[in-house]
């Protein structure tokens, strides 16, 4: 009795539906749970066989069920079958039915019961759509599940990371070589995200460029956020990686076009003010001779002032020139590139300026072993070599011979010329920001005009190349070119 | 009319201005002597040899500044000059004299308090007139 009892307490704290057999079928009796199941009253409903297989279970189930249960009454054969059973509600539900072996405590019984589980049909159905709609959507939008687990020191990846990594369904992702996923210039980023989340707990959301197993380098958006235990402790890291090449090279390609035209509309209005400052500064002085002309009355003077018009539509002339050059840079940059050898660009100008190199008894050390030719505009080449070399040595240091060396390399896919004198130098400090400025000078030379630096950099930068310069006074000037 | 302005100062590196700026003030007898310096560093190594040396009668009260100017140009001029200006016990009144019609550099004057005006060439007569005849006003 006392095992009884708590078997049925048991019973009632796993508050199941079940039934109770009976050695007489009149004193059988079904559990409270299993009248909710089914939404009828007790009073509505007879708890016996004959009525449960003509009134409750489905007639498919019918045979099978009458069978197992006969069996299990007279021979204690157990039994495990699922079957539907009408509800009041009108509609079948399923259950999972078993016998006495199928409870979950270690009691052996005396008395005889079929336990009903109700199996949540439509639970399971949405579980299965959930996942159906989350691989969809997954793969829709290129978007993989990860998580890392520190206890375990294990990653694991969805089968949507490992399509968009380009790993096979069944590889293993690697917590050692985790560094390999990301490109070369991405690791430290990564590590750096990876770290303070792990350690602070500091999410993350951001883009960066993995490698496929093929080897392939693109961008993906990144996120990612801690995972906690009961005591608050980082136990993973749970995240997606998101496929963006697409989007994200066309934003990077977006941004270069900004950034061209950016400069090509800041190069224009640089243009417009020095085409409005240098052309005004011609005309005003036109019209202040033209006042005092007016308001002279001495004739003789009159006329020595008309003569000034002459060095003013002379200055006025220069500048057009000037201004016209740069205007030819810009149309002509869709001239011919052609390959040109930096040697014989640089023999064709210091050829045409010989006399100045032999006069200033000027050394050029030119070595363009790492790179001897590139395909540009060669008027142009020539005239950043003429005007590199032509300011190196008017501006050389009085105490020293110049020596200019010129070398030509190639640095991560870049092409770079490097133009090094040993000449006065130019103060970084106060000139760094005019030195390709136009009518800009920084020494008293008398034949300093300000306009070949200026050049040179409009021929550089209209075929989308740089110029930087570095300068020490007193120890010389480095022109670095990238093309 | 006599001299009003004894001693006028101009820094550009225009030739042809200065000589025509020369010319009319010469004309128009607005001042006893003009000086002239080519670009700001000529200029500011005079005044910091005034400094060491004052002698009031080589102070100008006017000055006519160009912005672009080798060497060193009109704004750099105006850094050290501010600088060096409370030391000079005499009012000197500085006029930023520029063909530039950019807003930013016509902005960037008026903010910096020696700077009396900004005048855009080309200036006229009576402009100059006006000025150096206002002084004295």
């Amino acid at each position: 009795m006392l095992q009884n009892e708590l078997f049925n307490n048991v019973i009632r704290d796993f508050n199941a539906g079940y039934w109770e057999l009976h050695v007489d079928p009149s004193r059988e009796i079904w559990s409270e749970k299993f009248y909710e199941y089914l939404g009828f009253d007790k009073k509505e409903i007879e708890p016996n066989i004959d009525y449960f297989l003509e009134h409750l279970i489905h007639k498919e189930d019918v045979d099978v069920f009458r069978d197992n249960f006969l069996n299990y009454r007279q021979n204690h054969i157990n039994f495990k079958q699922h079957i539907k059973i009408l509800t009041k509600e009108g509609n079948y539900k399923l259950f999972r039915c078993a016998t006495n072996d199928e409870l979950p405590v270690n009691i052996k019984s005396e008395i005889y019961l079929i336990f009903f589980f109700e199996i949540k049909l439509e639970p399971e159905q949405d579980i299965s759509k959930d996942n159906f709609y989350y691989k969809e959507t997954a793969q829709m939008t290129a978007t993989g599940s990860w998580y890392v687990d520190f206890h375990k020191r294990k990653s694991y990846w969805d089968f949507e990371t490992r399509r968009i990594l380009e790993y096979p369904d069944d590889y293993i992702p690697s917590l050692k070589d985790s560094a390999s996923y990301y490109s070369e210039d991405c690791r430290q980023q990564a590590a750096d995200l990876f770290f303070n989340c792990a350690m602070a707990g500091t999410p993350f959301n951001t883009e960066i460029k993995m490698v496929t197993a093929n080897k392939r380098i693109f961008w993906v958006r990144a996120i990612g956020k801690p995972v906690y235990n009961e005591n608050k402790e980082i136990i993973g890291i749970r995240g997606v990686f998101q496929d963006i090449d697409d989007i994200k090279n066309k934003e990077l390609k977006l941004q270069r076009s900004i950034d061209i035209i950016a400069s090509q509309n800041s190069r224009l209005f640089n243009f417009a003010h020095i085409v409005s400052h240098n052309l005004r500064s011609h005309t005003s002085n036109l019209s202040l001779l033209v006042q005092l002309i007016e308001d002279i009355e001495d004739p003789t003077e009159k006329i020595n002032l008309i003569k000034e018009i002459k060095q003013i539509s002379s200055s006025l002339n220069t500048t057009i020139e000037h201004l016209n050059e740069i205007v030819v840079i810009h149309t002509n940059k869709d001239q011919e590139r052609k390959l040109i050898k930096f040697q014989d660009a640089l023999n064709i100008v210091t050829n045409g300026i010989g006399q100045m190199i032999s006069l200033s008894k000027t050394t050029i050390e030119a070595d363009f072993s790492q790179l001897a030719e590139i395909n540009y505009i060669p008027a142009y080449l020539e005239s950043i070599l003429l005007n590199l070399i032509t300011n190196a040595i008017k501006y050389k240091h009085e105490d020293r011979d110049p020596v200019i060396e010129i070398k030509t390399y190639i640095e991560e896919n870049t092409k770079y010329l490097k133009v090094t004198d040993n000449g006065r130098g130019i103060d970084m400090k106060l000139f760094k920001d005019k030195v390709f400025g136009m009518y800009k000078t920084f020494h008293y030379n008398k034949d300093a005009v300000g306009i070949g630096l200026f050049l040179t950099k409009n021929q550089i930068e209209s075929l989308n190349g740089n110029i930087a310069v570095e300068s020490e006074v007193d120890k010389g000037t480095t022109f670095l070119i990238e093309f | 009319m006599s001299h009003k302005i004894g001693l006028a100062c101009i820094i550009d590196d225009d030739s042809m201005y200065v000589n025509l700026v020369k010319r009319i003030v010469e004309a128009k007898k607005l001042c006893k002597n003009l000086m002239v310096f080519q670009n700001g560093m000529e200029a500011l190594n005079y005044f910091e040899a005034l400094l060491k040396n004052l002698d009031k009668k080589c102070i100008p009260e006017i000055i006519f500044l160009d912005l672009n100017m080798p060497v060193m140009d009109g704004w750099e001029f105006l850094e050290n000059f501010t600088k060096i200006k409370s030391k000079i016990d005499k009012t000197i009144t500085l006029y930023i004299v520029s063909s530039s019609i950019n807003p930013v550099d016509i902005e960037k004057a008026k903010r910096i308090n020696s700077v009396k005006d900004y005048l855009i060439k080309p200036v006229t007569i009576e402009d100059l007139e006006a000025i150096f005849l206002g002084e004295v006003l």
